[in-house]
């Protein structure tokens, strides 16, 4: 059936994506562009000038520190994206595939794990990691000495609390993929004499593409807002972007400077996505017949 | 699908659950709080421990006032957001002292009459007494003290002897290399470190001397273990050993512990160093805001706040324990109380501390902050 191209001339297309764009302009743009006003501005003893000046971004340009721990912020994100793909993928397949039988009390796990607050999940981390806590505990008992395991309050520390909270995330999204999977493609593929690996490589995993993307995509943005695990589990010492901006917004009550902080980290998220984008498609060979 | 017994079907029960929900919801809209009811409504701001219910609820049914409590985390967040317009909006505010003494000049408090808390201030010990210096403004006071206490290290003296921390030397020391908590509360811990250094923060610093806070933060954070803005994790860490002390906090961290059976856990002032008292005393106190309402039941709460009784309930709270300035409320402390708010050593504490004021180069210190955070 040949599908017939919509314009914007049509009167019920920009009907229906009037509301979304409704939305999108009053809580995202609209917002987006305050943000970038503020930071033309000035503090004065804590109070806002508004006075159209570059100071802020002259100080964010010519101070090292500010760039050193955007970039350490996007180490840990990208680290965590592939931290979390690596658990998740696993686990989302044996989900689809091995303990099909337990499907519904394992995705009943899952909303769990959305649903519990990462408040506490993070705090339990450190009756876990501490020196004298579980972790430890057991490796004691196994035979490895006393606080073997020093990783509470260092990046290690803040890695595992990040991995924890955010890989459940692309767990769902690659399940989902998987789970739409055709399996008369995998059959077909096995009839075809491919082994099973050649399967995964071939069928599998280049059909679960969309899930995996996706969950990346979600971890990714969700590690550059990481709060809580650098503060509680890293114990501070190094802290990621997301505590630069509170000190500039809170402690300092500098919010031009918070402001264009964020302005930073979103440019730099954003920079890295396209890139990493960019990388996907031109790796990803165009459909016979279609453009690429 | 299983049917409901009694005729219940699930669109009854959907109708009775909507029937619940929209008259929860028009009690919500139209009803029933006391705050409809109450004959005045008072918005306050301020820290955590004043809006307990033993001190808000007895007032609000004697003056037939509602009290809407907005808590701060940050006391420059709060100034700054009354700056952003919200003091139109507020009746009072509690918060650190050099925040609400600021709040005065910059026209967002109401300046007080000593004479009108004549008798408040009868009751306070002599060190608070009218006129109070550090809440002055041009010879007028912008609040009445709240509560008070002092910063120097917290120690387990099942770990150290106190003697250990008579100085601020150990932070230094390669023998407590990851035994360190750095209190992650703004400038609080940045102050003791800064007079350590033999720079008084309280005064105007040149570059010389902003370099020195920055040599001894960088040192500092090479011993540290932690930077901690959660009390708890703080408190956890001080009694296991993890930390051998913290720095930053003093009695707010120490009270509410010893007051659980911890009395080994002790906050101290060290000796003063090179003729620099090294202790620092803080103070949270508690303004009339200008609105333009010039609410009397507002100035009645503030009389009301540092009152005996209430004092002694401002004092002991869930989350933390602290002194505060009425000398009479001494006499409703039990024994065990006054040996948690270390009452026998507030006074040697006082006399070896710089009173917290208005540091003048506080954004230069938290900046030099993060960058030495950041290079670590």
């Amino acid at each position: 059936m040949k599908s017939q191209r919509k314009t914007w001339n049509d009167p019920v297309l920009v009907a229906a994506v009037m509301p979304l764009a409704l939305v999108m302009l009053v809580f995202f743009l609209i917002p987006l562009a305050m943000t970038v006003v503020l930071t033309f501005q000035t503090t004065q003893y804590y109070r806002l000038n508004w006075t159209w000046d570059l100071k802020i971004w002259t100080e964010i340009f010519s101070k090292p520190h500010y760039w050193t721990i955007m970039l350490r912020t996007v180490g840990m994100a990208l680290i965590c994206v592939a931290i979390s793909v690596v658990i998740a993928y696993p686990a989302a397949y044996a989900l689809t595939t091995r303990l099909k039988t337990y499907n519904t009390q394992i995705q009943i796990l899952i909303i769990f794990a959305f649903l519990t607050d990462a408040v506490l999940k993070t705090f339990g981390w450190i009756l876990v990691l501490d020196r004298n806590g579980v972790a430890n505990w057991l490796l004691s008992y196994l035979g490895f000495g006393p606080e073997a395991l020093d990783i509470l309050f260092t990046p290690t520390g803040t890695m595992i609390g990040m991995v924890y909270n955010l890989a459940v995330y692309p767990m769902f999204t690659i399940y989902l993929s998987l789970a739409r999977l055709d399996r008369d493609l995998i059959l077909a593929s096995y009839d075809a004499g491919a082994s099973r690996i050649r399967t995964f490589f071939e069928v599998t995993l280049p059909l679960s593409k969309p899930g995996l993307y996706s969950g990346a995509v979600l971890v990714f943005v969700l590690s550059l807002g990481a709060f809580l695990e650098p503060k509680v589990l890293g114990g501070g010492t190094s802290p990621l972007a997301s505590e630069l901006i509170r000190q500039s917004f809170e402690t300092r009550v500098n919010w031009p400077l918070g402001a264009a902080l964020t302005i930073v980290l979103i440019a730099i998220g954003a920079l890295t996505l396209a890139l990493a984008a960019g990388f996907v498609f031109r790796r990803t060979p165009s459909r016979r017949g279609e453009p690429a | 699908m299983q049917k409901l017994p009694n005729d219940i079907n699930r669109r009854s029960m959907l109708k009775g659950m909507g029937g619940i929900g929209l008259a929860a919801a028009g009690a919500g809209l139209f009803g029933l709080p006391r705050g409809a009811s109450a004959a005045e409504s008072l918005n306050y701001m301020c820290w955590e421990g004043y809006n307990a219910p033993s001190i808000l609820d007895p007032f609000q049914k004697d003056k037939d006032v509602s009290i809407a409590v907005d808590l701060i985390t940050d006391s420059a967040g709060g100034f700054a957001k009354l700056a952003a317009g919200a003091s139109r909006d507020f009746d009072l505010v509690s918060s650190d002292s050099p925040w609400i003494q600021r709040m005065g000049p910059a026209g967002f408090c109401r300046f007080l009459d000593d004479a009108e808390f004549a008798d408040q201030y009868a009751e306070f010990y002599p060190q608070f007494q009218a006129p109070f210096e550090p809440l002055q403004f041009d010879g007028k006071a912008t609040g009445l003290p709240t509560r008070w206490g002092w910063v120097g290290p917290t120690v387990n003296t099942k770990f150290d002897k106190l003697e250990t921390w008579s100085s601020y030397a150990p932070v230094f020391d390669s023998a407590y290399k990851d035994k360190i908590c750095l209190l992650d509360w703004g400038d609080w811990p940045i102050m003791p470190l800064a007079l350590y250094a033999g720079v008084n923060p309280y005064e105007e610093l040149d570059d010389a001397a902003l370099g020195e806070v920055r040599k001894v933060l960088r040192a500092a954070f090479k011993n540290t273990r932690a930077i901690v803005g959660d009390l708890a994790i703080a408190q956890k860490g001080l009694l296991d050993g993890s930390f051998r002390a913290l720095i930053g906090g003093g009695t707010y961290c120490t009270s509410s512990l010893r007051l659980k059976g911890h009395d080994y856990i002790q906050s101290i002032v060290p000796e003063p160093k090179d003729g620099l008292k090294q202790g620092i005393i803080w103070m949270e106190a508690t303004g009339l805001i200008d609105n333009g309402k010039n609410s009397q039941v507002a100035a009645d709460f503030l009389k009301y706040i540092v009152s005996p009784e209430v004092a002694k309930h401002l004092a002991i709270t869930e989350a933390t324990c602290n002194l505060v300035p009425n000398a009479k409320a001494e006499a409703l402390f039990s024994e065990e109380e006054k040996k948690a708010l270390q009452m026998d050593y507030m006074w040697t504490a006082w006399d070896n501390s710089q009173f917290h004021t208005v540091a003048p180069n506080i954004d230069d210190m938290l900046a030099i902050w993060q960058e030495e955070l950041a290079a670590r």
